[in-house]
């Protein structure tokens, strides 16, 4: 309570001083001025700050993008990614070329141009000349950027690519706070969903088993569905995720894949990649970039070793937000069919089970 | 031109006694209710930022309790750390509180209040009456949203967008903000969108009829402009927030399905059948697109006049200016899905809306290249709003820039949601809008108060200000891939490795919180104790705009004889041999109007 007491008093000195030495420069300026202030000296004194912030600000900038932009995502694990990432890279040069550039002419306005009573400013008001040349350019690098930028989002949602590729076809749903995922059994077939009161509330009462999703149990293709805790996929095979969402807006989001689309209740969406490297692979690539081969606090082993492709929820969907998280594992063909012969199906596991139960009262 | 009309108003400058009452609380003169605008839009500045400080602090340390937050928040902090159910609420108050309370009322009611009728030579606006129930409705719409933080359930906690479902079922379980303190967030958004529209008519109306003779369209200064399109865009967007924001509360209170359809909770269907939740996002965009110009309009007029008439330079490209911003007007209403580029509407939706927000970022480098070249060859006084000016121009170029990137749907999906949205939008029309507001704060200052504000602590307050800025919001880029609005990222290795950057954002953040201290003493000693303005400095930054010629006493009514008539445009700096040609100077012998 004390320290409390007396960082706050501390404060509030502080505060005080930056006052009165503020105060005390206005009045000996009024004593000597009068009150007409004609900011000859703190034009002066600013002018030379600007350029001081502009050099120091320039190197720090430098500074904190070479120490934290190893940080940063690492490059895409999927093919569409890359042209994401590439775009970006244009992208940041151009808009970076620009910045530097306009914020140089803007600092360096501010200090050579600044007050000086034997100058005159000179009356310029307007010229067609440059005022074509920074509407034409500007607008034909826009113009490169959309067209590029249209070619690359077309591809992404352009799901005849698809056809004869033979997908992974899955579906996930997410809810407060978790994601259901939803795998078609060896049919290679999700069951179908019927989304009506009947097959929902009527089956949570007589049951006693939630069916939220409305699935049609009685319906052979969704009594070998599985539904595992983690996403399994096959590297250089495409994806296909059916998404949905239960009760609030969710948005599946694979940072790494350079994947985001939302999950709307009463309202499919759905989105295609390819990853092209299994999980182990992507970690050999990070062992011997910066960032990722230093020793991590949490674990006491170098940081690539602890990675792992993640799903995260980029939609507010309410209190625990920030809590739903699935682990995401690409491997080969052979490990994936392993894996997949390891699930059990859902159905018989407990659906039938309960239904059983009650069925045979 | 309407100049009989304004002439007519004379007897306003012998404008009969006012009680207290009338003078400083209802108060229908101009200049009064941009104070009373001004000072509520500080408080909510205030309040807002704090709430910044608050869940910042959890960011940056998120394990760590501070016993002080139990006893300043209760509940909301037991044992000293911040609440997922509160952080929740202080990122969407936080949101909703700046960019409607601050950044619109505080800065557009303010400027458009102040500078209209005394830029363009009126007495008042056209409506004083409707200026004031203008002003109400904005003090009502506080209320209400303040008196949600003392709701049991608390206040809204789903985001300043408010997107249903998560707002739009009135059902504590699924978020606890969407009790009641979502129903006062909608009321109090209904009557501050009542108060919008109430001012925007006034203001375009005034615009319209009240110029005084010889102000032609061409010769009012930028500033007036940018306040014009700027109503014109609040009339024209607001409606839509409000029809959105009366039907989501229709789903909410009488159940019916606007935006809701399929909804399963518990394990059970509810009886929402048909809505679109993506409908909503729609309507909200379609407001909150052309909300940002609302924000950045003012400030960009205000860092024009201020550029101006302390380069002693006429602005560059006056009517490319005026061009520019007019195009963002007519085409900000055609970006608003960009927001929305992964929210499910059909991608091919989006093709339309890359090439109408790159479109825009057109004007918007035309405006900062005319900028740079009106100081170019100046004479530059850098006074405190000087400063701020160039501050606006520095983090416009660099919030502008970011958008660059996030208007290109590819480029955007991966970074939508995440801390570089964040970083952005708070550059560009958080920062960049405050710097244009501050500016405008320190140069009309003596208009508003008849004194200055110190300046060296103004000088503080700038430096302080954009150290602070760039502090927080430079290594915020460089979480690219982190989503925003989230509590801890303890959960996600991938996300949970910037714990240090976070701290210097805090850090940052403090800073600039601390500056803003320096800027509130600054602010309300300077009323009372400020140096003042004398009768031999009426016009103290020698400015050619029409406001200067009113005397040190604010009058109601502005000016104590006829309103001065109109010869020239507002940018006659450093032609004919001298350094100022007020509005009010016939043209010369042989002189030709520019």
């Amino acid at each position: 309570m004390t320290t409390t007491l007396l960082s706050l008093f501390a404060v509030f000195l502080f505060f005080l001083v930056i006052f009165y030495i503020a105060k005390t420069i206005e009045l000996s300026s009024i004593a000597k001025n009068g009150l007409k202030n004609d900011y000859v000296k703190s034009t002066k004194v600013n002018a030379y700050l600007a350029m001081f912030f502009y050099i120091v600000g320039m190197i720090i900038l430098v500074m904190t993008t070479i120490s934290l932009a190893p940080r940063m995502l690492p490059e895409s694990a999927s093919v569409h990614g890359v042209e994401m990432d590439k775009m970006f890279d244009v992208t940041l040069w151009v808009t970076g070329l620009a910045f530097l550039l306009t914020q140089t002419l803007l600092f360096f306005f501010v200090y050579f141009y600044r007050y000086n009573e034997d100058r005159k400013a000179y009356f310029f008001p307007h010229s067609n000349l440059l005022e074509m040349i920074w509407t034409i350019v500007p607008a034909v690098v826009l113009v490169a950027l959309v067209f590029k930028g249209i070619g690359v989002w077309h591809n992404v949602f352009d799901f005849q690519q698809l056809d004869g590729k033979d997908p992974i076809v899955f579906e996930v749903t997410g809810k407060q706070f978790a994601w259901v995922l939803r795998y078609p059994g060896a049919d290679g077939k999700l069951g179908p969903r019927e989304i009506t009161h009947e097959n929902i509330n009527e089956f949570n009462a007589k049951y006693s088993l939630p069916n939220e999703l409305g699935i049609v149990w009685t319906d052979k293709a969704s009594q070998d569905d599985i539904y595992p805790n983690d996403i399994y996929l096959v590297k250089d095979r495409p994806v296909l995720v059916k998404l949905g969402a239960l009760d609030v807006i969710h948005s599946f989001y694979l940072p790494h894949f350079r994947v985001k689309m939302d999950c709307v209740p009463g309202m499919p969406t759905q989105f295609m990649f390819t990853p092209m490297y299994t999980t182990e692979e992507f970690k050999e690539r990070l062992k011997n970039k910066k960032f990722w081969k230093n020793i991590d606090p949490k674990t006491g082993e170098p940081r690539w070793k602890g990675f792992k492709f993640e799903l995260a929820c980029a939609e507010l969907c309410g209190k625990s937000h920030f809590g739903m998280q699935k682990n995401v594992v690409v491997v080969e063909q052979e490990e994936y069919d392993a894996w997949l012969a390891k699930q059990k199906p859902f159905y018989k596991t407990v659906v039938k089970k309960a239904m059983d139960r009650v069925d045979n009262q | 031109m309407s100049t009989d009309l304004t002439h007519g108003h004379d007897d306003h400058g012998h404008h009969h006694e006012d009680t207290w009452l009338t003078k400083y609380i209802f108060s229908q003169d101009h200049k009064m209710i941009a104070k009373q605008f001004l000072i509520t839009g500080i408080i909510w500045a205030f309040i807002g930022g704090l709430l910044s400080l608050f869940f910042r602090m959890q960011l940056a340390w998120p394990n760590e309790t501070f016993p002080i937050l139990e006893t300043l928040l209760g509940k909301w902090a037991e044992g000293g750390q911040i609440s997922n159910d509160f952080y929740y609420s202080l990122v969407t108050m936080h949101g909703t509180i700046l960019v409607f309370f601050v950044l619109t009322a505080g800065l557009s009611g303010t400027f458009s209040n102040l500078l209209i009728p005394l830029q363009i030579g009126a007495r008042d606006m056209a409506s004083p009456l409707m200026n004031m129930l203008s002003y109400w409705f904005f003090f009502a719409a506080g209320v209400v949203m303040f008196s949600s933080f003392f709701v049991q359930t608390g206040p809204a906690s789903g985001g300043w967008t408010a997107y249903p479902p998560l707002n739009g079922i009135r059902d504590i379980s699924i978020n606890i903000g969407s009790g009641l303190g979502f129903d006062l967030w909608i009321a109090s958004m209904s009557l501050f969108i009542v108060s919008s529209l109430l001012g925007g008519l006034n203001y375009v109306a005034t615009i319209i009829n009240l110029r005084t003779k010889g102000m032609t369209m061409t010769r009012l200064p930028l500033l007036i402009w940018a306040l014009l399109f700027t109503a014109v865009l609040g009339i024209l967007s607001f409606p839509a927030l409000l029809s959105a924001a009366v039907l989501l509360e229709f789903d909410r209170i009488l159940d019916t399905s606007f935006f809701l359809n399929n909804i399963v909770i518990g394990g059970d269907l509810l009886a929402y059948k048909g809505g679109s939740p993506v409908l909503f996002q729609h309507l909200f965009w379609f407001l909150g697109h052309p909300e940002v110009y609302i924000i950045i309009f003012p400030a960009m007029g205000i860092v024009s006049e201020i550029l101006s008439v302390n380069a002693k330079k006429p602005i560059f490209g006056y009517k490319a200016m005026i061009m520019s911003i007019g195009s963002i007007t007519v085409v900000g209403f055609f970006v608003w899905a960009h927001h929305m580029f992964v929210s499910g509407m059909n991608p091919n939706l989006g093709i339309v809306f890359i090439i109408f927000t790159l479109l825009i970022a057109i004007p918007s480098s035309i405006k900062v290249f005319n900028w740079l070249t009106t100081l170019w060859r100046g004479n530059l006084k850098l006074t405190p709003p000087m400063m701020f000016a160039i501050g606006f121009i520095s983090f416009f170029i660099f919030g502008g820039i970011t958008g660059i990137f996030l208007g290109n749907a590819p480029v955007d999906l991966p970074l939508h949601d995440t801390y570089f949205v964040v970083a952005h939008f708070h550059v560009v029309m958080g920062v960049s809008a405050f710097f244009g507001m501050w500016a405008g704060v320190y140069h009309w200052f003596p208009k508003m108060y008849g004194r200055f504000m110190n300046d060296t602590l103004a000088y503080i307050h700038f430096w302080g200000s954009l150290i602070g800025g760039y502090l927080v919001f430079v290594p915020m880029h460089f979480l690219t891939g982190v989503p925003r609005r989230y509590y801890s990222f303890e959960q996600f290795t991938t996300f949970d490795i910037f714990q240090d950057v976070n701290v210097i954002i805090t850090l940052g953040a403090f800073l600039v919180f601390a500056t803003q201290i320096v800027f509130l003493i600054n602010f309300f000693y300077s009323i009372f104790k400020g140096r003042k303005m004398t009768s031999d400095n009426l016009n103290p930054w020698g400015a050619n705009t029409l406001e200067w010629t009113t005397p040190v006493e604010r009058i109601h009514g502005n000016w104590s004889g006829d309103i001065p008539q109109v010869y020239r445009w507002p940018y006659d700096y450093s032609v004919n041999g001298n350094e100022i040609n007020p509005q009010t100077k016939p043209l010369e012998e042989g002189e030709e109007e520019h």
